[in-house]
């Protein structure tokens, strides 16, 4: 099994920070509108976790890609994509089905986005730390 | 009444099918930047860590375009039936 790259592993680190806080924020937004239930939080759990396998399996796909021929490198990263796509579908898909609650089910495969959003911002700050 | 409920979940697999063509542009997208990255790499080894860095932030948000299309397919097969079915028995019991 090769290693996880270091910049992956940091990136993968830095989305799962991210999501575990955004998460932890729409929990309380469903606690604070009183439609919290144990299903909303293991629903959450179940995407997030999707969201940040997700994101490590194609920091993953990225890093082996990268040693490639660009041809061969292209078919592996659309062929991780289509797959990455159906594990996010059938983690949100059991969480609908088990605990009946779509948007801590959909939302949180979002939580990434987010945190690339904030990222310029985070990345400046790291920047001028490592000048120093 | 079967007829037209069976009208509606077809349209809805449909529909979920059609969106998520919008899946395969991530996938093509995600494969030309990884492949021109190939080349940049093999240009100038010594950037690897910076353009691996750059390409997983880029393919990231680039796959947020296939997120969309999955969303509306997941509401299309999970919520959107049980919603049209619903409208399609009031409507029918309004009407006699």
């Amino acid at each position: 099994m090769s290693k996880i790259d270091d910049t992956v592993r940091r990136e993968t680190v830095y989305i799962a920070v991210w999501v575990l806080i955004l998460s932890v924020i729409m929990q309380a937004v469903f606690l604070v509108v009183g439609q919290w239930k144990i299903g909303v939080l293991l629903s959450n759990v179940l995407s997030a976790t999707a969201a940040i396998a997700n994101f490590l399996i194609m920091g993953i796909t990225i890093q082996k890609a990268v040693d490639k021929e660009q041809k061969d490198a292209a078919q592996m990263m659309k062929f991780s994509q289509s797959a990455r796509l159906f594990m996010q579908f059938a983690f949100a898909a059991v969480g609908v089905l088990l605990f009946n609650a779509i948007i801590p089910s959909i939302v949180p495969l979002f939580f990434p986005r987010v945190a690339i959003a904030f990222r310029p911002y985070i990345g400046k700050k790291t920047d001028s730390k490592v000048e120093e | 009444m079967e007829l037209a409920i069976g009208i509606i979940l077809g349209l809805c697999a449909l529909g979920a099918g059609m969106a998520m063509i919008a899946g395969i542009g991530p996938g093509i997208g995600e494969g030309n930047a990884v492949a021109s990255a190939c080349e940049a790499i093999g240009r100038q080894p010594e950037c690897r860590g910076a353009v691996t860095t750059t390409m997983l932030m880029g393919c990231a948000v680039a796959e947020t375009t296939g997120l969309y299309a999955f969303v509306i397919a997941f509401l299309l097969l999970f919520v959107a039936p049980g919603r049209f079915v619903n409208i399609l028995v009031d409507t029918m019991s309004s009407l006699g």
